[in-house]
Formats: structure tokens, sequence, C-alpha cells
């Protein structure tokens, strides 16, 4: 799959976050911190190095689902 | 660590059951969560932030809604279908929540098939705030201890040896024991008895698969089942724990489960050798009243 595609239906899936939920939730691998980002619509953990996808609204906190970082 | 469940499997099932979507089998999540309304309602606390983890179904989270006692909940499940259109997905037996974040967490009719029960409740333990709120259900010992017995009465007849066809349960006692090992204070376990009646064996096995609780045992048989195993198991059955009109009995033990995350404003046992008086005196100073 390449990249362009995979950001181009990222994008048309973001759908609002709620803030509040945003600050409960952590990376389940490392249980470190997750920052929102919202041109992806993702939620990116930096320690693991991931980012997990967010699809209607639903995080999707699932290593397996999560696109690896560089 | 040995793999008791079949998480993939496990879930399957859930998930074909969810589309299935049999009323009459919720009987006993709706239960459950009734039960729970009841016990939330006897808190005297308000909860701000709820999560209903792994409850399979929106009965928990509707229950803690309606207890009035809950001003925020959000549904934690294994896969967005069993969400519908709100809530957090998370691998099986993963909380991925901050620590602290909860003051009310709930746990309805899964944690019997967690691979890693104190493990999950050492991370429930961990995502609640300090006073906050863990109350949790699962099936416990002696559930579908009739159905258990006849298949395998069934089986040792028909073939060489059985096969495990039941999970086994965890006893009441140990589930104690497990919360206070993960750190729960004032750890409380209850068992409610229920049986539930029905025509024939497959009756309850129809109802078991669209509530999404079939066997998913890695030990299980990979062998097809026979249809001639099932017909003995059900007579056997008939015969061992029918009632007077011909209907057999199942029992589903439920044991629940309460624990708060620790803190100061909560009453604890003084210090062995701080007491201030003899368990002698004590006794001498009643009887002379």
């Amino acid at each position: 799959m390449n990249d362009e595609k995979r950001d181009g239906q990222a994008v048309s899936a973001v759908a609002p976050m709620d803030g509040k939920l945003l600050e409960l939730l952590v990376c389940p691998l490392t249980k470190g911190p997750l920052r929102w980002d919202r041109e992806n619509g993702e939620l990116v953990s930096k320690s693991a190095k991931l980012a997990y996808p967010v699809r209607d609204g639903i995080p999707i906190m699932l290593p397996s689902e999560a696109r690896p970082l560089d | 660590m040995e793999q008791l469940f079949d998480a993939d499997l496990a879930l399957l099932h859930k998930k074909r059951a969810l589309k299935q979507g049999d009323p009459g089998a919720r009987f006993l999540m709706q239960r459950a969560a009734a039960d729970l309304e009841e016990r939330l309602a006897t808190v005297e606390r308000r909860f701000e932030n709820a999560a209903a983890l792994f409850c399979l179904t929106s009965d928990a989270a509707m229950a803690m809604r309606e207890s009035g006692k809950v001003d925020q909940v959000t549904r934690i499940e294994a896969d967005a279908v069993l969400l519908g259109d709100d809530g957090i997905v998370a691998a099986t037996e993963t909380l991925p929540s901050e620590p602290g974040s909860h003051d009310l967490i709930v746990s309805l009719l899964s944690l019997h098939e967690a691979n890693d029960v104190p493990g999950m409740l050492a991370q429930i333990r961990r995502a609640l705030k300090p006073d906050g709120l863990f109350l949790g259900a699962m099936a416990g010992a002696g559930t579908l201890q009739e159905l258990r017995e006849s298949l395998l009465a069934a089986e040792t007849e028909l073939s060489e040896g059985a096969a495990p066809r039941v999970s086994p349960f965890a006893d009441v006692r140990d589930v104690g024991g497990l919360l206070q090992r993960a750190g729960f204070a004032l750890p409380v376990t209850d068992l409610e008895n229920l049986t539930v009646r029905y025509d024939t064996m497959f009756d309850l096995m129809r109802d078991l698969r669209f509530m999404g609780a079939t066997s998913a045992l890695v030990a299980r048989s990979r062998k097809p089942a026979t249809r001639a195993l099932f017909m003995r198991a059900a007579q056997i059955y008939a015969e061992r724990f029918s009632d007077p009109d011909g209907r057999i009995r199942a029992s589903f033990n439920i044991i629940w489960m309460s624990g708060w995350a620790p803190h100061e404003s909560q009453q604890k046992p003084l210090a062995p050798g701080s007491a201030k008086m003899s368990l002698k005196e004590a006794l001498e100073k009643n009887r002379g009243e």
C-alpha cells in the first residue's frame, strides 16, 4: 500500500475526537503518552513509534492496526 | 504464560452472537446489568468518569447511565463491531487508560475468559483514581457443571478419554485473594447462583452459542464432535439433572467482585501490636456489663 493513499483515507475518516477522552488514553504497548495528530487523524505514540488510527471517532488502540513510524 | 483461551476465537464467537442478535439469549447479561444498577444504587458517591471494560454489549453502559450515579461512561471493547458508534477499541486483556483516569471501572461477564486475570485486575487498579471503584462480574466455579459432567460422561463412554469442552471457572475464595493481590482496598466478593431451565441440552447449547459463550479453550478437541456424542450427552443430562416435569437445569454461578483503589480516607486495620487494650481485658469488660 502506498503512503499517499493511506493518508488520504485517514483524512477522510477524521471525526472530532473528544478531548476529555484523549486525556485518558495511553499507548497500550508502552503505557506512554499519546499525541493527537489532527492532520492524519491518528494518535501518535512516540515511545512505541506507532500511530493508532481513529475511525469514525473510535480510537483503535491495537498495535496490529497501527502505522509504524520511523 | 500458558494460554488457556483462544482470544481470537472468543472474539469471533462474540461477534457472531452479536450478528445473530437473539434477544432471548441476552437474559444473563441483562440480569447482570440489572444487578449492577442495584449495586451502584447503594454506593453513596457520584462517579465522573467511568469505563465499561469488555462488557460486550451496551447493557452495562446503559445501566451505569441509568443508575444516576455516573456522569460519563466510556465503553472499551476488543472490536469496533461490539461498540457501535462510540468508545475505544483495545487489544484483548489490555486497558489503554492513563493511570488514575477513571473513578469507576465495570466489567461484566468477560473476565472468566481472560488468560491473565491477575494482570487484568492490576491494570484496572492502576487505571483507577485513588478511592475509585471496581465492580465486576464473571462466571465462577460450578457454572455449567451439569453440561460439563454430561459431556464428559458421554465422551468417555463413546471414545477413549475426553477433551475439555467447558471452561474451568475460578472459585469465589480465590477471586477475593486475587483482588487483594492486585492492591484493592476493602475487597468484597459474593456469589449469585442462578438456575436456568431448558427443555433439552440442545436448547442450552443454542443459548450459549447466541451469547457467544461457546468454548474457546486452546486445548479444545480439534476433531469435530459427532452427533452421537451430543445425543448421548443430552440423554445423560436429562437423566441426571432434570426436574420432575422433565425440564433440565443449568447452573450459572456469577461471582461479583468489588474493590477500591486505596485512599487515605478509607478504613484500615490497625498495625499489629498497636492495640491499647488486650483481648483478655476487652472480653472481661464485656462480660461485666
